[in-house]
């Protein structure tokens, strides 16, 4: 009896905490019925918290996720961490919103006749923000620093490149030969093969050696400097606090001028809380907001935000692995793309805030033109299409349902990671649409890390689903090359097609970028027939932004720390 | 007694020793590597190779044990792959965030829950007891995860009395006293979330070791000898009642430098939680060992001061 009355008690409580939660967010739309006139002077003085901040007036507060602390541009290796660098350092050359290299710190640079050799010459009002000039050998000090035998950072293919980067780290020699400065302002690198991602790897953030100096092998002196970081870029550093917020102050004596707002705090935040802060204003801007439906309802019923949403550089596929004999067949891959209702789920999981995506490129890069959209084959949705596909191979509709042939039966382990929400959405559509045209999956959730070691090292997987970045230059090399089919390599769905390989080979030792757009479009329709992976989508990336802050306007290329977004940035109250 | 410390202290190493090599074996047999989670995912083979080989990951489990140990013993944790500075740097700066957290959690649940075991065992079946036991099981049974936002809702966005998340004022420059009473008003709701969930286990145990007492015959003698009820209680039932309560004190000892993880998230509190399952999720083995050590070792020393503790509270345990 007494124990009843304890559980009932308890009910009661749990009930009244939830009707008064209930209750709570009714409210303001009684109180907007009967005092219209009240609620309308009310918004007023309300309208926005984040300007009744006490640092309103000079400062913005950017919530991310968290930054680790690594704010060294040869070292860091989460895209927060980039953030931070981004703000404080300035490399060579930088990019417009298309994806084309634009001169920052070096004014011009020319590629050689044998395109080995790319000779920068850089402008020489650069200052650190200690006040020192910026020069080629603080570059050629950055670059040594990455070439160190005792590295243990992430960018080698920075250096590994270069002609004579075996002799400096793995022998005596104390300059790498073919990194050669000419004179204060001009500085050469020279490769050992002519390609055109050896560019690329010419943009690493330059650190001042003045700062940064260490004694070859000794890295740990190098990265004792960590957290005291000292850069050329628009924003200064000023503290970190772990696992908290990095604050930053700005470079009156930025070279590209003065930013607007003088100080900027990254503060970390979690998909739990965020939109909570951007209603409260604790934040004036949340990079990277999840793109649902309830997110967006948020931002949409606030008046003082606002989204700069666009395309993300990225695509999410499921990999198919080449080497199980059902699907080598190219019919059974193509069949699985008919017979899946891709659109259907991408219009029903983003809300016409991601597209389906057909091959890996970025729609925005310079390297998908008109000519390749209007050539691609969409595979919408068809599974008559699907079926016929498969009955043309042989697979034939077994008792149970599922289609088999030659005692080999089309259903599919299908591995993921758990805690994913699209992939949680995608699962039951996958077994719906598929079951349809006679295929079956048996769904297979592990640890991420646990998925990656058995597709790409032991690739022992049917079907996986992950996702791919882009880089900024399209090259397919690391992900689609042949080559790239061993233990570890990044193409661990075995994909092997010859004329792929070429067209691949081809693009990166071609300069002229109207070529290269002909190769990529040819490799994207074989892409297109061949279908290494389904490709599944490719999803809006999302920064809610207070009103109160003008000019906060990223591109896929353009993220935050760029100057062109920084300097642009202001406040008005 | 100092030479049962002794003794008791020398036990240690082996067991140390022994789970050490347990939980090295268990990291290593997990699928996936540090080189996986954390170099750049377009590296080539050789890369991959190369830095495995850096690491020390290609040679057999036993030989990276030990090459663990001798580094270990010398105090040594290596760097975290993660953070990219020494583990010992690592460790402190997070520990500190979630043992300021613990301590004012620990205090106040000790201070309320104590006195309400009392309370209810003396008047078991009352009101008051009722309203605890309807009480604990809401505390233990409410979600770290929902009661968070719960709060966070009310007492922060609605009520503005109290900041969302973290544990300093962004870009605050207050020292002193000013910035402890920053951090304090933001312990406030995760401190609440936490003492509520640990009030209920604490209360039922002293609950229950006071009823035990409670009903031995020589309580009965005590009061029959007209001793007063206060003096019954608190000198004579309460006393022998501590023998289980300092068991739990003991076992505490570690959860004071652990963090918890759901509540670090949804108050992004900077505690040492989230970093161990970052580790684990991002295979940074010497981070992992390290932390895993760390609560190990405090374990074994909890248990140990909890054996002391009996001794003292408790005549008829001896320790020789």
């Amino acid at each position: 009896m007494k124990r009843k009355l304890a559980l009932l008690l308890a009910l009661v409580m749990m009930l009244s905490i939830f009707l008064a939660a209930c209750g709570q967010s009714e409210e303001p739309a009684d109180v907007d019925a009967e005092e219209p006139a009240e609620t309308e002077t009310a918004e007023e003085t309300v309208a926005n918290p984040a300007a009744q901040r006490a640092d309103a007036d000079n400062t913005i507060v950017i919530g991310m996720t968290e930054a680790k602390g690594e704010f060294m541009p040869i070292y860091y290796s989460t895209a927060y961490d980039g953030y931070v660098v981004g703000y404080m350092f300035d490399a060579l050359f930088s990019n417009d919103e298309a994806g084309n290299y634009i001169p920052h710190v070096a004014k011009e640079w020319e590629i050689s006749e044998d395109n080995l050799t790319i000779t920068f010459y850089l402008r020489d009002d650069v200052k650190f923000q200690d006040g020192e000039p910026l020069t080629a050998h603080d570059v050629e000090f950055t670059y040594l620093a990455i070439a160190d035998p005792n590295y243990d950072g992430r960018y080698f293919a920075y250096v590994d490149g270069l002609v004579g980067y075996e002799e400096y780290t793995n022998g005596d020699a104390d300059k790498i030969s073919g990194l050669v400065v000419h004179d204060d302002y001009t500085i050469s690198f020279t490769f050992k093969e002519p390609r055109v991602s050896n560019f690329l790897y010419c943009g690493m953030s330059i650190m001042p050696k003045h700062h940064y100096e260490f004694e070859k092998g000794d890295i740990e002196a190098l990265k004792a400097k960590m957290h005291d970081p000292l850069g050329s870029g628009g924003y200064k550093f000023v503290h970190y606090e772990p696992g908290q917020y990095v604050e930053l102050t700005r470079n009156e004596d930025y070279f590209l001028g003065t930013p607007k707002i003088e100080n900027i705090i990254l503060k970390f935040t979690t998909a739990e809380t965020y939109m909570a802060e951007l209603e409260k204003g604790t934040i004036d801007v949340q990079n990277s907001v999840t793109n649902t439906v309830e997110n967006a309802e948020i931002i949409e019923s606030i008046d003082y935000l606002h989204l700069n949403a666009f395309p993300n550089n990225g695509y999410a596929y499921i990999g198919l692995n080449h080497s199980d004999p059902r699907l080598a067949d190219k019919n059974v891959r193509q069949a699985l793309v008919y017979g899946l209702d891709r659109q259907g789920f991408v219009d029903n999981f983003f809300k016409g805030h991601g597209q389906v995506c057909h091959v890996p490129l970025s729609p925005v890069s310079w390297a998908y033109t008109d000519e390749l959209a209007s050539k691609i084959n969409k595979y919408e949705y068809n599974p008559e299409k699907a079926i016929e596909l498969l009955e043309a191979a042989g697979w034939k509709e077994g008792p149970d349902g599922i289609r088999e042939k030659d005692g080999m039966k089309l259903n599919f382990v299908y591995s993921t990671y758990p805690d994913v929400e699209w992939v949680e959405q995608l699962i039951p559509v996958l077994i719906d649409n598929w079951g349809k045209i006679g295929v079956g999956i048996e769904v297979n959730y592990m640890d991420f890390n646990a998925l990656t070691d058995a597709v790409y090292e032991n690739h022992d997987f049917e079907m996986y689903n992950m996702a791919w970045s882009l880089s900024i230059d399209p090259d397919p090399y690391s992900v689609y090359h042949s080559s790239q089919t061993v233990k570890s390599g990044n193409n661990a769905v075995q994909f092997i097609n010859k004329r792929s390989d070429e067209l691949i080979e081809a693009g990166r030792r071609e300069f002229d970028q109207e070529k290269r757009k002909e190769i990529y479009e040819e490799w994207a329709l074989l892409i297109n027939e061949e279908l290494p992976y389904i490709y599944i989508y490719q999803r809006e990336e999302w920064n809610v932004v207070n009103n109160r802050i003008k000019g906060f306007e990223c591109s896929p290329y353009i993220d935050m720390s760029y100057p062109q977004v920084y300097l642009n940035m202001e406040i008005v109250q | 007694m100092f030479k049962y410390i002794g003794r008791r202290l020398l036990h240690l190493i082996p067991v140390i020793i022994l789970i050490s090599m347990l939980i090295f074996t268990i990291i290593k047999l997990t699928p996936g590597d540090p080189v996986g989670a954390n170099l750049d995912p377009r590296s080539t083979p050789e890369q991959k190779a190369a830095e495995r080989a850096r690491l020390g990951l290609d040679k057999p489990i036993p030989v990276q044990y030990w090459n663990w140990l001798k580094r270990s013993i010398r105090g040594d944790f290596g760097n975290s792959y993660i953070y990219k500075v020494p583990v010992s740097e690592v460790i402190p700066t997070f520990i500190k965030n979630s043992f300021i957290l613990n301590v004012f959690v620990y205090i106040f649940a000790f201070l309320i829950s104590i006195p309400i075991g009392i309370i209810t065992a003396v008047k078991q079946y009352s009101k008051t007891d009722n309203f605890w036991s309807a009480f604990s099981i809401i505390g233990i049974s409410m979600p770290t995860f929902f009661f968070g936002l719960l709060l966070i809702y009310f007492f922060s966005v609605k009520l503005d009395m109290f900041p969302i998340s973290g544990m300093k004022t962004v870009g605050s420059k207050a020292t002193g006293w000013a910035n402890i009473k920053d951090i304090l008003h933001h312990m406030v709701l995760p401190g609440t979330v936490l003492i509520i969930g640990s009030l209920a286990s604490l209360v039922r145990y002293t609950r229950t070791s006071m009823l035990e007492v409670i009903n031995q015959d020589y309580i009965r003698t005590a009061r029959s000898k007209g001793l007063q009820e206060k003096v019954v209680i608190y000198r004579h039932a309460f006393r022998n009642a501590l023998i289980p309560i300092v068991t739990i004190v003991g076992f505490t000892i570690p959860g004071l430098f652990s963090g918890a993880v759901m509540l670090e998230t949804v108050f992004n509190w900077p505690g040492i939680g989230r970093v161990l399952v970052d580790a684990v999720n991002l295979r940074d083995y010497n981070l992992m060992m390290a932390l895993n050590m760390f609560f190990a070792i405090l374990t074994l020393l909890g248990n140990l001061l909890a054996d002391i503790g009996y001794a003292l509270v408790d005549p008829r345990i001896k320790v020789e």
